[in-house]
């Protein structure tokens, strides 16, 4: 018997020999964390950053952290406009000309100072390089004329109305050119050098980002002397870190959490828009049963959006006849929060369109993409067969459905999510241009391609507006798509900071503090 | 000797095959170009992309381009990360051995004392609940115990870090999970391998010259009974692989599991064919260790 004394003791003694490697340093044993009132801010997101290169990534995720260690020239605040960040001053000169005056006195957090030159730097570089993943935002751009050390000129490829909308998102914050071109990417990529009000302290990939106050920011003063992006991918470790004051703000809570964090004192969960559109996107060309307008709006009629946001998202979403929906340059809010449900007038629409009988269409769907796609799908298809309209359905694992997409091989419906880091119509509608819906919906109404094309290049603000209100009008009556709802995101938020969550899903750190 | 330099050639043509296998899985499973691009990119900025990451060239090509810059210790670089995968694999290992080590570590401890005293008392109660128990844990799925051990331990009464990695409190959990498995599994195994020895000659031999029963259970009959348990322990390294997997996506551990899933849902190429292939080498050296280890167990079995 004391030799099974003594095997445990050795196994004991392994495994502290084997741990012992650790750093045992941080915070100790099993406390829950201490965070009443301290400096430190931690956000809790479902993925890492991606890279420090502002022009290769496309997520948005990523740039939420970007966007506390650099800055835009300027920010696109929705109803408020456009609000000056490193740009003091704009001027649109003429249809392809911008002007520019850019704030004196910020320095990069290597010392440097911030001159015209970094602007034609960056801009520049994504501009010309077809090999970045924000080349395509960016192209319009022909070049950055500098005119002294504080003012530069953009001058675009065509006429660009959208170009603010361009210059205050993703891809356009400010590089350091003499320390990139002195030192190398690889060297920015490992010690990346911003002007914002955070600098990098530590990454440590797919766990934690650490920043800390920038002391020289041009801005106000930073709120946090450190902030933490922790990497937690699994949704109900992301509830469980904010529910034990591991993590102060925590993103996409799963609606079915919602309870949870609500009857648990000390956290909340809040709720907010997305730019994000769940939407069917129907064929249009005469061979196809959903060519005819009578069938898609039978589609439309049959099913009960304000039902799956109730059932399905938990009240997560606002349903709409629109993907633009408000916050974006171009939204009619007239079909914003509302949608059609009739399923008897659906009925009568199938009959005069010759499927008295029933009809049989196939609606492909990505499983797992989006907040609750396939039930979604699942329930969509219910819906439709009560009126007759007999769905098959196709799921596919994502990247399987994006080659599909890309490939235009879907047949009469796929349901789909879309974003728009724009935050202007032109992005949001450009596919339904005659020329971009080939192959896909084969749309084609000659006003509504005249009205998108028109106010592509209009550099008249308001009446462009209204070329792209009234496309959208003409658009819900076709249903080349049809919008199901808008999701909304749920933030967890521990109650010693106040936050609200922001339509672009930026975290910018300094609009979150302490209670 | 001979026989492992033999064993050591003929992983070769093993290895040949896994990075066939694996570069035509990612590349037929899905295109990562549309994954890389938001829904709204044009036709021409894939392209261009395609163009840019040599997704154009036929794939025979591509794949001897890959093999013989394999050769040379390229493993290509992450379109992910931007950066060569096999420095965000080593970046990673550690953590993962970290968690794998302490999991082994908990699996022994658990299973060799449950495992010799269920044999020992076998048929009583105690050898039922073990047993029982044994089914039970290797029944139950690791992201399932996982998120259980999280609510009761880390949410109820807090006395763990929910996730993360850092300090030795932060790895008991994921240990924990991947642990208890793999403990049950060899609990098992050690429980019928004692009631084989028990029954043999040498140990009615020894006990009838009077020796004293710990003596005969753990001089005598567990030595013996140690040998399919090192094969089992060497075959669960791939079990514990697995398990990384599931593991440390739940408890955001940092490792090569998580890295490998994340890989392979963007179909970043690289990572997941490096990851693959330093993994398939990890089996097959901890095989071949298993070989080893055998005869020095048991001086009677030979390879020539």
């Amino acid at each position: 018997m004391k030799k099974y004394v003594w095997t445990t003791v050795l196994g004991c003694g392994l495994v502290i020999a084997g741990c012992s490697s650790e750093d045992a340093g941080e915070s100790g044993a099993g406390e829950p964390v201490e965070t009443s009132d301290s400096k430190t801010l931690t956000i809790a997101n479902g993925t890492d950053i991606v890279t420090f290169d502002i022009h290769d990534h496309n997520t948005t995720s990523t740039e939420a952290v970007h966007v506390n260690m650099f800055n835009y020239l300027l920010t696109n605040e929705g109803e408020e406009g456009f609000q000056s960040d490193l740009a003091e001053s704009w001027e649109n000169v003429d249809d392809r000309t911008w002007a520019f005056e850019l704030r004196e006195g910020v320095k990069f957090h290597n010392g440097e100072d911030l001159t015209a030159e970094d602007v034609k730097f960056t801009l520049e570089r994504v501009a010309n390089d077809d090999t970045l993943l924000e080349h395509g935002n960016y192209n319009q751009i022909s070049e950055v004329n500098v005119i002294d050390d504080y003012s530069f000129e953009i001058v675009t490829e065509n006429p660009e109305p959208a170009l603010l909308n361009r210059l205050s998102r993703l891809g356009s914050s400010i590089l350091p050119k003499d320390y990139i071109e002195e030192e190398g990417w690889e060297v920015f990529l490992e010690e990346p050098v911003g002007t914002g009000p955070y600098k990098l302290q530590e990454w440590r990939k797919d766990d934690r980002l650490v920043l800390e106050a920038n002391e020289d920011y041009f801005g106000d003063e930073p709120k946090w002397e450190e902030v933490v992006f922790r990497s937690i991918p699994e949704d109900s470790t992301r509830v469980s870190e904010l529910l034990t004051g591991g993590v102060d703000v925590a993103v996409n809570i799963p609606p079915t959490d919602v309870e949870r964090i609500e009857s648990t004192e000390g956290v909340t969960a809040v709720q907010s828009p997305t730019q994000r559109v769940m939407m069917m996107v129907l064929r249009t060309d005469e061979d196809s049963v959903t060519g005819d307008p009578k069938v898609r709006e039978a589609i439309d009629l049959a099913i009960d959006k304000q039902a799956m946001v109730d059932s399905l998202l938990e009240g997560a979403g606002t349903v709409t006849r629109t993907r633009i929906t408000p916050g974006n340059t171009g939204a009619n809010e007239d079909l914003y929060g509302e949608s059609l449900y009739d399923p008897e007038r659906a009925k009568e629409l199938l009959a005069e369109a010759g499927y008295a009988d029933g009809v049989e269409l196939t609606m492909s769907a990505p499983n797992g993409r989006y907040l609750k796609d396939r039930e979604s799908a699942e329930l969509m298809a219910a819906m439709l067969s009560e009126v007759g309209i007999t769905i098959n359905l196709e799921f596919l694992e994502w990247s399987a459905f994006a080659q599909r997409y890309q490939e235009r091989s879907f047949e009469d419906i796929f349901y789909i999510g879309y974003g728009n880091s724009m935050f202007d119509a032109s992005l949001g509608l450009e596919r339904l241009t005659t020329k971009s819906a080939e192959g896909e919906t084969d749309y084609d109404n000659e006003k509504v391609n005249e009205l998108l094309l028109e106010a592509e290049q209009n550099m008249n603000a308001e009446e462009r507006i209204e070329q792209f209100q009234e496309a959208q009008e003409i658009i819900a009556e076709d249903r080349p798509q049809i919008y199901t709802f808008q999701l909304d995101a749920i933030t967890g938020i521990n109650d010693r900071v106040e936050f609200e969550p922001r339509l672009n899903e930026m975290f910018y750190a300094d609009s979150i503090t302490l209670k | 000797m001979k026989y492992f330099l033999k064993s050591l050639l003929k992983t070769i043509p093993v290895l040949f095959l896994i990075t066939l296998i694996v570069f035509l899985l990612v590349r037929v499973t899905g295109d990562p170009v549309s994954l890389m691009l938001p829904e709204t990119a044009t036709a021409e900025e894939r392209d261009s992309l395609r163009e840019s990451l040599g997704f154009n060239e036929p794939l025979p090509v591509q794949y001897f381009t890959y093999l013989g810059n394999l050769v040379q210790g390229d493993f290509g670089d992450s379109f992910r990360y931007n950066t060569d995968a096999l420095s965000l694999i080593m970046e990673r290992l550690p953590a993962t051995l970290e968690l794998a080590i302490a999991s082994m570590v908990i699996a022994v401890i658990i299973s060799v004392p449950l495992g010799i005293l269920s044999a020992v008392k076998r048929n009583s109660f105690f050898d039922l609940f073990i047993t029982g128990g044994a089914v039970l844990g290797k029944a139950m799925p690791n992201f399932w115990l996982g998120i259980m051990l999280i609510l009761l331990l880390s949410v109820t009464f807090q006395v763990f870090p929910v996730s993360g990695r850092g300090t030795l409190w932060h790895l008991v959990l994921p240990a924990l999970t991947l642990g208890t498995g793999i403990a049950a599994e060899m609990t098992r195994l050690i429980r019928s391998s004692m009631l084989e020895i028990l029954g043999q000659d040498f140990i009615r031999t020894a006990r009838s010259k009077g020796l004293g029963e710990a003596i005969i259970v753990n001089k005598h009959a567990f030595r013996n009974a140690l040998i399919p348990v090192v094969t089992i322990m060497a075959l669960q390294t791939s079990t514990l692989i697995g398990g990384t997997l599931i593991t440390e996506t739940v408890f955001a551990w940092p490792g090569l599991g998580q890295l490998l899933v994340q890989s392979v849902n963007l179909r970043d190429m690289a990572v997941v064919q490096a990851a693959t292939f330093i993994i398939a080498i990890f089996v097959i050296l901890s095989n071949l260790s298993a070989d080893l280890i055998y005869r020095f167990l048991d001086p009677r079995i030979k390879y020539d």
